[in-house]
């Protein structure tokens, strides 16, 4: 229950900046999801929420009361890392209320609470168990576990589900999100995998070398990507890109790629786009955003040859070279040509991006 | 096809025969090798149960006439008794372990878990002391504990064991202390653990096995160290056990007293048979601990 406000929060190791000035305004409740590549500094920024890493510069509130100078444990925070760090001498009770004794609460309260706690997570009967006895989604639970039962202002979690197999870490996935709803709380997630960011986060949060590229509500982030790192972030597969010039040509506004094919672009973008015009620009579209069937306003017909088919089952993805790049189409499996054959694939221009060559900033 | 399956049951037990003829030879190879290592225990133990004459006698055959504590009585008799002297070694040798575990402890924790400057140079210095020769350093060393009216006193004689145990012991508790994630740590922290409850209820209970193995390494290693309780006690009441057995095969009266000396012997070492037996398992995890993953 509580609002986490980072302020220009910076984190350096010597001469380097791990965070450089992350912004943030966590509601109450809020499920907030970091996400980016392997060393953005998405774990150094929950280290030093949580105040296992000193903050070299900035400030990190909780409920308005600025706690740099604060020891973790003086935080009301609750992590669950990544091995889930559980006492392996300790059984999963005492694993569960080593903290509550911390705060020296009365022996029956904290029983209670561990009992409540172990019913909401299914574990009642493994709480005589050593956390080695135990297998890695009951040890995902027990952390989660010993992470409510001290009803803390914030969640922290660190790439908790990396270390479980495909199909427990789907399964993980909603039962945390269920916990949530359960006990609304407001919560920080790190993880580097968008799938995870998009399915449970209120908001995500892209980070991109110590920066926060953009922050907002998962469908947000995939209909408008604030820049092309984030484009081709989120969203699987990734969205393709081309580089391309923006050309009036006569009435129309048009896209011309390297290899002097030239794409349309439909009536409405024009007055967003028609500012960038003459500019190198690099153009992205999803591979969503293609299908075998045209007919749709703002479709852009291409002659393409596959060269290589992956069914999925509800969709079917294609690979073809277009413009001096491999491109992937998510079609209909009903389309689907096989390998070495061509197609006519339909753009929908409607959905497509444009990003500033040089910096990478959407357009 | 009746061929064929007729011939399989044949061939497993022809494999059945090859294992169990391998296991028989295991047993056997391994028996011999646990007697031969057992063998001169086994053997102080019988002689030290016999009647003296008959251990003087025929010191070589493991059955006896009858069953006698006379070698026992008459090791009572040997400067101020038995009893005190193995007082006197236990009071060594848990001396020895109790100083050694209390400072090898935050000794390894901090050069575990603690940055702070000249730490590796610290360490290595520590370290290096385990290359001096004991013997090289004995007349410093007496001049030392006269210095500090130590000399002759079963605690001037702990203080040289902890010295000399020390750096093992560091090294093994840093290593220790080396196996505890730091996740598990931070988690404490976390949990809102002070340092104290941390190095209490986390880390020492997981490096509990690093601790065992010091403590008997401390323990082995001043129980039976002779020279330096030779040559550091001179009172003959604050003699140990080893420097009795060497007043007991010196002989009383000119000649050996074999009985007495195979008692003493026996005395000497099942306290540290039955040590090691006990934490034989600890010691083994301990002294692998930090080595796998
Ligand atoms: N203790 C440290 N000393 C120096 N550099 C560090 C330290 N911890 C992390 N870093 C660096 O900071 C960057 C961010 O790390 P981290 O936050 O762990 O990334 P991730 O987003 O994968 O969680 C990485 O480049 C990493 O190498
Ligand atoms: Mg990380």
């Amino acid at each position: 229950m509580a609002r986490l406000e980072l302020k220009r929060v910076i984190k350096s190791y010597g001469n380097y900046e791990a965070v450089r000035g992350v912004d943030l305004d966590i509601a109450d409740n809020e499920f907030v999801v970091f996400v980016g590549p392997s060393g953005c500094g998405k774990s150094t920024t929950l280290r030093m929420i949580a105040g296992l890493e000193h903050i070299s510069g900035g400030e990190i509130a909780i409920d308005g009361r600025v706690v740099n100078r604060l020891q973790p444990g003086e935080r009301d925070i609750a992590m669950v890392f990544q091995n889930y760090a559980l006492y392996p001498h300790m059984s999963v009770a005492e694993n569960m209320s080593f903290c509550l004794e911390q705060q020296r609460m009365p022996r029956a309260e904290i029983e209670a609470r561990v009992r409540r706690a172990a019913e909401t997570l299914h574990i009642g009967a493994l709480l005589d168990r050593r956390p080695g006895q135990l297998s890695g989604g009951q040890r995902q639970r027990v952390a989660m576990g010993r992470a409510i039962v001290r009803n803390p202002k914030v969640f922290l979690f660190d790439e908790p589900l990396s270390n479980l197999d495909a199909k427990l870490r789907v399964q993980m996935r909603t039962e945390i999100k269920r916990l949530h709803q359960l006990i609304p709380t407001t919560t920080v997630y790190v993880t580097h995998d968008q799938i995870e960011a998009m399915t449970m986060a209120d908001r995500v949060v892209v980070m991109n070398a110590g920066l926060i590229e953009q922050a907002g509500p998962p469908q947000e982030l995939y209909h408008h990507p604030a820049s092309r790192f984030v484009a081709g972030f989120i969203g699987s597969p990734s969205m393709n890109f081309l580089d391309a010039r923006l050309e009036i040509s006569g009435d129309d506004l048009v896209l011309v790629l390297a290899d002097g094919l030239v794409l349309r672009v439909p009536e409405a973008k024009w007055a967003r786009y028609r500012p960038h015009a003459d500019e190198p620009v690099v153009f992205g579209i999803r591979p969503e955003a293609m299908s075998g069937t045209g007919g749709r306003a703002g479709a852009v017909a291409l002659e393409v040859t596959v060269d290589l088919v992956e069914p999925l089952g509800a969709a079917t993805m294609i690979y073809f070279d277009l413009a001096g790049a491999t491109l992937c189409a998510s079609i209909e499996p009903e389309h689907a040509p096989a390998a070495g054959s061509s197609m006519t694939l339909h753009l929908d221009m409607n959905r497509m991006h444009l990003f500033d060559a040089a910096s990478g900033r959407a357009l | 096809m009746t061929l064929a399956n007729a011939s399989k049951p044949i061939l497993r037990r022809d494999e059945a025969g090859g294992e169990t003829v391998r296991y028989a030879l295991f047993v056997l190879v391994a028996g011999l090798v646990a007697l031969f290592f057992l063998m001169p225990i086994v053997w102080s133990i019988a002689n030290s149960f016999k009647p003296a004459a008959e251990a003087l006698a025929d010191p070589v055959s493991l059955v006896s006439s009858a069953f006698s504590l006379e070698n026992y009585r008459r090791l009572e008799g040997v400067g101020a008794g038995w009893t005190s002297y193995a007082a006197n070694s236990v009071v060594v040798a848990l001396g020895t372990v109790a100083l050694t575990v209390l400072v090898a402890v935050p000794a390894g924790y901090g050069f575990s878990k603690f940055r702070f400057p000249g730490q590796t140079l610290l360490f290595v210095l520590v370290m290096a002391t385990m290359m001096i020769p004991f013997q090289s350093i004995l007349t410093p060393l007496f001049l030392i504990l006269k210095w500090l009216r130590l000399q002759n006193s079963l605690f001037g004689l702990v203080l040289i064991y902890v010295t000399f145990q020390l750096p093992f012991s560091i090294f093994m508790m840093r290593n220790a202390f080396d196996a505890v994630p730091r996740a598990l740590i931070e988690a404490a922290r976390i949990d809102g653990a002070s340092q104290w409850t941390i190095l209490r209820r986390i880390m020492l209970p997981i490096a509990l096995p690093g601790v065992a193995t010091v403590a008997m390494f401390a323990f082995l290693n001043s129980w039976n160290e002779f020279l330096a309780a030779l040559i550091f006690l001179s009172d003959q009441n604050k003699f140990t056990l080893p420097i009795m057995l060497v007043n007991v095969s010196s002989g009383i009266y000119g000649i050996i007293d074999w009985g007495a000396l195979q008692a003493g012997i026996t005395v000497t070492m099942v306290p540290c048979i039955v040590l090691f037996l006990s934490l034989q398992r600890y010691y083994v995890r301990g002294l692998t601990a930090g080595a796998v993953k």
